[in-house]
C-alpha cells in the first residue's frame, strides 16, 4: 500500500530524514517514536504534502502512486488522511460544512454522487456518538475555541467520516488526559480494517497500549534505526534511546 | 461672493464653478442656500493630504475631471434591480429619481417617503426651509459639494412609534459617462420608531462618473436605524460619500458599509451619541483590488454619558489595490461610564496589496471603557493545508478563508437578500468555482 524508499528530505537548509524506508502493507498499523528532533512529524508531513519540504532524494509510493508529486488535495482525495499534532483553528468555517465539502471533494474524485443531505447528517451523529462529542460542535467553527482533547478527538472525527486507506497520525496522543485518550484511541481502533492502514508517530509509549501496532519503528538522525514488534515499545520504555543510537553508531 | 467670484480660481475649482452657473438654478431660497454653500466649497478647494483626516488620499484624479450635472436621466436600458425580499424600491438614474423604475409599496401609516427632485419642483421654498433645519457640517468639502447641487435624494420622516421592517431600498445607478451626481438622502426618526435603509450604488461598465453622496439621519429617543450601504461602481467611477447620524437618549444606530467598486471610494461615516444610552454598531468591508483606492474614515462621538460603540472594519487587499481605516472615537469631557470598541481587522492578498489602518482615541473623561485593535496579515498557510489535506483544492481552501474572514461582517446584515448578494458577489470574485458544501 505504501512504499517509502531511501527518503532523504530538507526543511530550508537542514537534513531532516536521510535515507528513510518503510513499507506498511493493507490492515497494518505502524508506530513510530523516536526522540524529539529525529524528523516523525516531517515523515507525516511530508506524506500529505505540506509545502516547504524539500525532497532530495527518493521516493514515496502509494498503492503504486507516486504520491510525492501530487498536490495535498489530490492525496487526500486518493485515501491519505494526516490528523494533525495541533489541528488549525477556522472561526468562519464551521465544522459540518468542512466534513460535507471534504467528503464530497473524496466522492467526486472516485466518481460517485455528492452525499444526500440526510445520509450524511445520520453518517456524522453516529461517528459523533463513537467519539463521544456534542452535536453542537456540528455548526461551531472548525476547531474554534475547542480544548485540546476536543480537537483531537475532531480529528478522529474527520477521519471517521472521510474513510481513508491511509491514516497517518501525528502525535495525536499529545496533550490528551487519559480519559481524552481512552476516547480517541477507542475512535482509532474502531476504524482498523483489513484495507486501512494506519501510521502513527509518537513519542509515548502510552498510546501504544491503547492502540495496539503491529509494527514498531525507533527513527532517529532522520532514518529507521530499528524495527520489531510491540516489545520494542517496551523496551524503549525501559531504556531510552540511547543503547539503539549506540548499536547503530 | 463677487469678490470671490474675481479672484482667479485654480482650474479644477473654476469647472466646478462654471458646472454651477451653467445649471441656471431659478431664482429661489434654495438656490441661494446652494449658492452659499458654492462659496465655501470653493474657498476651501478639494482637500488636500495635509488634513489629517485625507492623510492616505490623494484627489487629483477627481480633480482634473470634469464632470458635469445630468439634464435628466438618459435611460439606455433598465436593469431590474430586484434584490430578494425588498418591495419597497427607489431607483436613480444619472442622479435622477426615476418613479417609472421604482417601485413603491403601500406606505403604512406614519411613514412618508419623498422625492426630494419632486419636492424641489413643487415647493423649492420648503424643501430650503428642511435643509437648513437639518442643517450640514460647513466644514466639510463634499457636504458642501453636494448641497451646492442638491437636485435630487430621499427624504424618509417616520413618525414616533412606528416600526417599519421592510427595508428602503435606494438604488443609484450610473449609464452615462462624464457625469456627477450629488445625492442627498435624510432620514427622520420619531420616537421609539425603527426603519431600515439600504443604498446600493451601482456603476454601468465602463461608466466614468462621480457620485458625491450625503446621508443625514437623526434618531430621536429610543429609535432604532439600520442603515446599509453597497457600493458597487464601475472600476473607472469615483464614489465619495459622507453619512453623519445624531443619535438620542437610548437611540440605536447600526451601519455596514460595504466598498466593493469605483477606481477611488471614500466613506465618511460620523455617529454622534448625543444622549444617555445612545448606541452606535459601525461596520464596514472593503474590497479593493487592481489598482482601486478605497477609504474609511469614521468619527464616534461619544457626547453623553453611558453611550456605547461598537466598531468592526475588516479589508480584503488584492493586486495593487490600496485600502484605507482611519478610525476616530473622541470620548468628550461629559461622557462618563463610555464604553467604546474598535477592530480593524485586514487581509493582504498579494505581495503589493496594501492597507493602512490608523485608530484614533481622543478621550476627555476619566470613567471610560476603550479599546482598539489592528491587524494586517495574509491568508494563514497552515489553515490553507488543513483544508487541502481534507481534500479541498487550493481554490476552494482560499475562498473559504476569505468567506471566512468576512464573515463576522457578512454574519451581522438582516436583510437576506442584501446577504445573499453580497456572498454571491464575494464567491465570484475571490472562488471562480462554487463551493458545494
Amino acid at each position: 500500500m505504501l512504499k517509502v524508499t531511501d527518503l532523504h528530505v530538507r526543511v530550508e537548509d537542514k537534513q531532516i530524514l536521510n535515507g528513510l524506508d518503510l513499507e506498511v502493507r493493507p490492515g497494518e498499523v505502524h508506530a513510530i517514536m523516536g526522540p524529539n528532533g529525529s524528523g516523525k512529524s516531517t515523515l507525516v508531513q511530508v506524506m500529505a504534502g505540506r509545502e516547504g519540504y524539500e525532497v532530495t532524494r527518493g521516493s514515496v509510493t502509494f498503492n503504486g502512486k507516486d504520491l510525492l508529486s501530487m498536490p495535498a488535495e489530490e492525496r487526500a482525495r486518493e485515501g491519505v488522511f494526516l490528523a494533525f499534532q495541533y489541528p488549525v483553528e477556522i472561526p468562519g468555517v464551521n465544522n459540518v460544512y468542512l466534513l460535507k465539502a471534504a467528503l464530497n471533494a473524496i466522492r467526486k474524485h472516485r466518481g460517485e454522487a455528492e452525499v444526500d443531505a440526510f445520509e450524511f447528517l445520520a453518517l456524522v451523529r453516529e461517528k459523533m456518538k463513537l467519539m463521544q462529542m456534542d452535536e453542537s460542535f456540528l455548526n461551531r467553527g472548525v476547531n474554534e475555541g475547542f480544548s485540546g482533547g476536543e480537537k483531537k478527538r475532531n480529528e478522529i472525527l474527520q477521519m471517521a467520516v472521510l474513510e481513508p486507506s491511509l491514516a497517518l497520525l501525528d502525535e495525536t496522543d499529545s496533550g490528551l488526559d487519559i480519559d481524552a485518550l481512552r476516547v480517541v484511541a477507542n475512535g482509532v481502533n474502531s476504524l482498523r480494517r483489513a484495507d486501512r492502514s494506519i501510521v502513527m508517530v509518537t513519542h509515548y509509549q502510552r498510546l501504544l497500549d491503547y492502540i495496539e501496532p503491529d509494527h514498531v519503528h525507533v527513527l532517529s538522525g532522520g532514518r529507521i534505526l530499528k524495527s520489531g514488534d510491540k516489545s520494542l515499545a517496551l523496551e524503549l520504555e525501559k531504556r531510552g534511546y540511547d543503547w539503539i543510537k549506540q548499536a547503530a553508531a | 461672493m463677487t469678490a470671490l467670484a474675481q479672484t482667479a480660481l485654480p482650474a479644477s475649482l473654476e469647472r466646478i464653478r462654471q458646472a454651477f452657473e451653467a445649471r441656471n438654478y431659478p431664482d429661489d431660497a434654495l438656490t441661494a442656500w446652494r449658492r452659499a454653500a458654492l462659496e465655501r466649497f470653493l474657498a476651501r478647494g478639494f482637500p488636500t493630504q495635509r488634513d489629517e483626516r485625507w492623510k492616505y488620499t490623494n484627489l487629483r484624479r477627481l480633480e482634473s475631471r470634469a464632470f458635469t450635472p445630468a439634464d435628466s436621466a438618459a435611460v439606455a436600458r433598465t436593469t431590474a434591480h430586484e434584490l430578494s425580499g425588498v418591495t419597497h424600491r427607489i431607483v436613480f438614474v444619472d442622479g435622477h429619481c426615476m418613479p417609472s423604475l421604482s417601485n413603491q409599496a403601500a406606505q403604512p401609516p406614519g411613514v412618508t417617503v419623498i422625492s426630494l427632485g419632486q419636492w424641489i419642483k413643487r415647493d423649492p421654498n420648503a424643501v430650503a426651509a428642511l435643509l437648513t433645519e437639518v442643517g450640514i457640517d460647513t466644514e466639510s468639502p463634499f457636504e458642501n459639494l453636494n448641497a451646492a447641487f442638491l437636485e435630487d435624494g430621499v427624504v424618509i420622516d417616520v413618525a414616533p412609534n412606528t416600526v417599519w421592517d421592510e427595508p428602503v431600498y435606494v438604488v443609484h445607478e450610473w449609464q452615462t459617462s462624464g457625469r456627477m451626481a450629488q445625492p442627498r438622502i435624510i432620514v427622520r426618526l420619531g420616537e421609539h420608531s425603527r426603519c431600515t435603509l439600504i443604498e446600493h450604488y451601482v456603476g454601468g461598465e465602463d461608466t466614468e462618473s462621480f457620485t458625491n453622496a450625503v446621508v443625514t439621519i437623526s434618531a430621536a429617543a429610543g429609535a432604532n436605524m439600520r442603515h446599509y450601504r453597497l457600493q458597487q461602481e464601475s472600476a473607472k467611477g469615483f464614489h465619495l460619500s459622507t453619512v453623519r447620524t445624531r443619535i438620542a437618549r437610548d437611540a440605536r444606530y447600526s451601519s455596514h458599509e460595504i466598498a466593493l467598486g469605483a477606481s477611488l471610494g471614500r466613506s465618511d461615516v460620523a455617529a454622534l451619541l448625543e444622549g444617555p444610552g445612545a448606541d452606535a454598531k459601525l461596520r464596514g468591508l472593503f474590497t479593493p483590488a487592481a489598482t482601486q483606492h478605497l477609504d474609511n474614515y469614521t468619527r464616534i462621538e461619544h457626547i453623553a454619558a453611558h453611550t456605547t460603540s461598537e466598531e468592526e472594519y475588516r479589508g480584503i487587499a488584492d493586486g495593487r489595490g490600496r485600502g484605507v481605516f482611519n478610525g476616530k472615537v473622541k470620548v468628550h469631557p461629559d461622557a462618563q461610564k463610555t464604553d467604546a470598541r474598535q477592530l480593524s481587522r485586514n487581509l493582504l492578498l498579494s505581495p503589493t496589496a496594501e492597507i493602512d489602518t490608523k485608530p484614533e482615541l481622543e478621550i476627555y473623561a476619566n470613567d471610560v471603557k476603550c479599546s482598539h485593535g489592528a491587524t494586517t496579515g495574509q491568508l494563514d498557510a497552515t489553515a490553507l493545508f488543513y483544508l487541502r489535506s481534507r481534500g479541498l483544492d487550493a481554490n476552494q481552501a482560499r475562498m473559504l478563508l476569505i468567506r471566512a474572514f468576512a464573515e463576522s461582517i457578512l454574519e451581522t446584515i438582516e436583510p437576506q437578500g442584501l446577504r445573499a448578494a453580497l456572498e454571491a458577489w464575494l464567491s465570484t470574485r475571490f472562488g471562480g468555482t462554487e463551493v458545494s458544501a
